[in-house]
């Protein structure tokens, strides 16, 4: 006697289908550097804005420190990645370091303060990530400071590895593609990401992800029937910290670099929060719905603004609002426009649509 | 006479000058139903939240069944077999019905933690929960999230949760409060169907008298924090002191 679904929910679900398929294939659909660089950003966040809506969605924690976790993550492995040199050994060493250190501050983090009300514990984090931002910074013999650093990555992922050879020793091509190490990296992006995720679906699909929205529900009947609040909550505080370091871990490797501006300011926690709030917090669909917009518009708004621009030269005024330079305005305007239409992001308002009873 | 499984001793709490329970003091067995009356403001629902733990006590004692929970919280006094349903209507609200009732038997098996397996895939546990909805007549609005049912179904969703925790210690607080008359005899019904059980202990916050006389073991009256009369329900309604309380002549009455 399951609910049976709205048409929203069917056509949320298929779309996020589509996007999985269109990444599944991104490299040999769209063949051009930035895409496949767009395509493995996307990969990576969305895994990042679900591991945050784990917090803000489904348990109703508002946390300031996901970049913070992310960081870790991506300085864990770069750090190794520069000591060691370019080995899978310093990718999963630097990769669990991360972890620790995630798990070890998440821990210490939650068990201080998340008996205290929301909004104190939304600024302990936010001090938290920015001494860690600051210390970045100051420890440039570690981090490399500002400049961050560069590293080499295992041989596998580098572009002139050849996946597979031809009769004449060429590497081979599929549908145009040379299957070099570019390719091989895409793929590490593309699979830990998914197995990331739907790890992340199975958490919030069982018993734990009902406590978790029970406790966003009505926390202090949660805890009348006999959940103990505190502890579920620095679980999952812990259990998103380390999604996010594997995350953080996953682009160093994909990126060659890591600074405070790819993986630590406090723009990608904007970022990740407006991917949250467009998609639809409580909801994994809604971190993919979210996160594909805003990559997407972050890539491509200004090139549609120029070609906007462009094609209405000939009138007044209008070349000016749609010259490519305001192109923040125009996503802050779409970013008004989406949350007035869809107070509850775009999957939790379309969700509820179409309903066959 | 059994064993107390619940005791209250010198149950106390202070909010600064304010003495809202006062020294309270006494023992609930299994198989009677005490149900707890009072002007308002006279501590009832503050007595419930010392007992299941919502508030901690500023002096005094609870037992369960000779162990001492008073500095327990909620959740860890829900362990020891304590249930409390609320006056004011406290569910989860945008959860469905059936994952109302699955969350109490959810924790109750142990199963709170897992986190690989699918929900609905812990047949024994939606099985349960169904018992419960089909017993509180509300398997038919199973799916609907609790927000969106009627306020009378809502209590009824409120004590279904309580039952499916399967407390030792049942605490309703006016459950019928705000309910319809064709709906209250439902819950009713059931408190009376838990009464019936030698093993539980059921004690219940109640304005209505018709409820009171229709229910009771046992009466015990509240005012400004401090027992007055405890016993059987004929003596303590015939009782002046209780008839003063009620027409507002008692001393010390305030307001």
């Amino acid at each position: 006697m399951q609910a049976r679904q709205t048409y929203g929910a069917i056509g949320i679900k298929a779309a996020v289908l589509l996007i999985g398929g269109l990444l599944l294939f991104a490299p040999f659909l769209f063949q051009d550097v930035r895409a496949l660089e767009v395509a493995a950003r996307i990969c990576v966040f969305i895994v990042l804005v679900a591991s945050y809506d784990l917090l803000i969605g489904y348990t109703g924690i508002v946390s300031f420190a996901h970049t913070m976790f992310f960081g870790f993550g991506a300085y864990g492995a770069a750090i190794l990645l520069r000591l060691m040199g370019p080995g899978w050994d310093a990718v999963i060493l630097g990769g669990l370091l991360g972890v620790v250190a995630s798990l070890i501050v998440a821990t210490a983090v939650g068990l201080l303060s998340l008996r205290v009300k929301a909004i104190f514990f939304a600024m302990i984090t936010l001090a938290t990530a920015s001494v860690v931002l600051v210390l970045a910074s100051q420890l440039s013999q570690f981090t490399g400071g500002e400049d961050g650093i560069t590293y080499r990555v295992p041989d596998l992922f580098k572009p002139a590895t050849k996946l597979l050879l031809d009769d004449n020793g060429k590497v081979v091509k599929w549908f145009g593609v040379s299957l070099n190490g570019k390719i091989a990296a895409y793929y590490f992006v593309f699979f830990t990401s998914l197995a990331l995720f739907i790890a992340m679906l199975k958490v919030v699909a069982a018993p734990l992800g009902t406590v978790l929205k029970a406790i966003r529900e009505n926390e202090a009947r949660a805890e009348a029937i006999g959940y103990r609040v505190v502890a579920y909550r620095t679980f999952v505080f812990c259990l998103s910290a380390a999604v996010a370091s594997l995350a953080g871990t996953v682009y160093a490797v994909w990126l060659k670099y890591t600074g405070p501006d790819t993986v630590l300011s406090f723009a990608i926690m904007i970022d990740i929060l407006l991917m949250v709030v467009i998609g639809g917090m409580g909801t994994m669909w809604g971190a993919v719905i979210g996160t594909v917009l805003m990559v997407l518009a972050q890539y491509y708004l200004r090139d549609l603004m120029g070609a906007a621009s462009e094609a209405v030269s000939s009138l007044p005024l209008l070349p000016d609002l749609l010259n490519p330079d305001r192109w923040l305005l125009w996503l802050g305007l779409i970013f008004i426009l989406l949350v007035y239409f869809f107070p509850r992001g775009i999957t939790g308002t379309l969700m509820q649509k179409g309903s066959r009873q | 006479m059994t064993e107390p499984s619940l005791v209250t001793r010198d149950l106390t709490i202070r909010f600064g000058g304010h003495v809202a329970v006062n020294k309270v003091s006494c023992a609930f067995r299994p198989g009677e139903l005490t149900v707890i009356v009072g002007p308002n403001g006279a501590g009832k629902t503050t007595y419930f939240n010392l007992i299941s733990g919502q508030l901690a006590a500023s002096g005094g004692q609870v037992l369960k069944d000779g162990v001492d929970l008073t500095r327990l919280g909620p959740s860890a006094r829900a362990h020891h077999g304590i249930g409390r349903a609320f006056q004011l209507t406290n569910l989860f609200p945008r959860l469905s019905v059936l994952e109302n009732i699955r969350l109490a038997v959810q924790v109750r098996s142990g199963n709170g933690w897992r986190m690989f397996r699918a929900a609905h895939r812990f047949r024994e546990l939606t099985a349960s929960a169904e018992r419960y909805l089909e017993a509180t007549r509300l398997a038919k609005v199973a799916h609907l999230p609790a927000a969106a049912l009627p306020h009378g179904d809502q209590r009824k969703l409120e004590v279904a949760l309580l039952m499916a925790m399967e407390p030792d210690i049942y605490m309703f607080d006016e459950p019928t409060a705000g309910m319809s008359l064709d709906h209250a005899p439902d819950v009713l019904e059931l408190i009376a169907a838990i009464k019936n059980d030698a093993r539980k202990t059921v004690l219940l916050v109640e304005h209505k008298m018709e409820v009171v006389r229709q229910l009771a073991d046992r009466i015990v009256v509240l005012h400004n924090g401090e027992m007055l009369a405890d016993g059987p329900p004929d003596q303590v309604m015939a009782s002046q002191i209780v008839r003063d309380v009620y027409l507002g002549t008692a001393t010390g009455e305030t307001a």
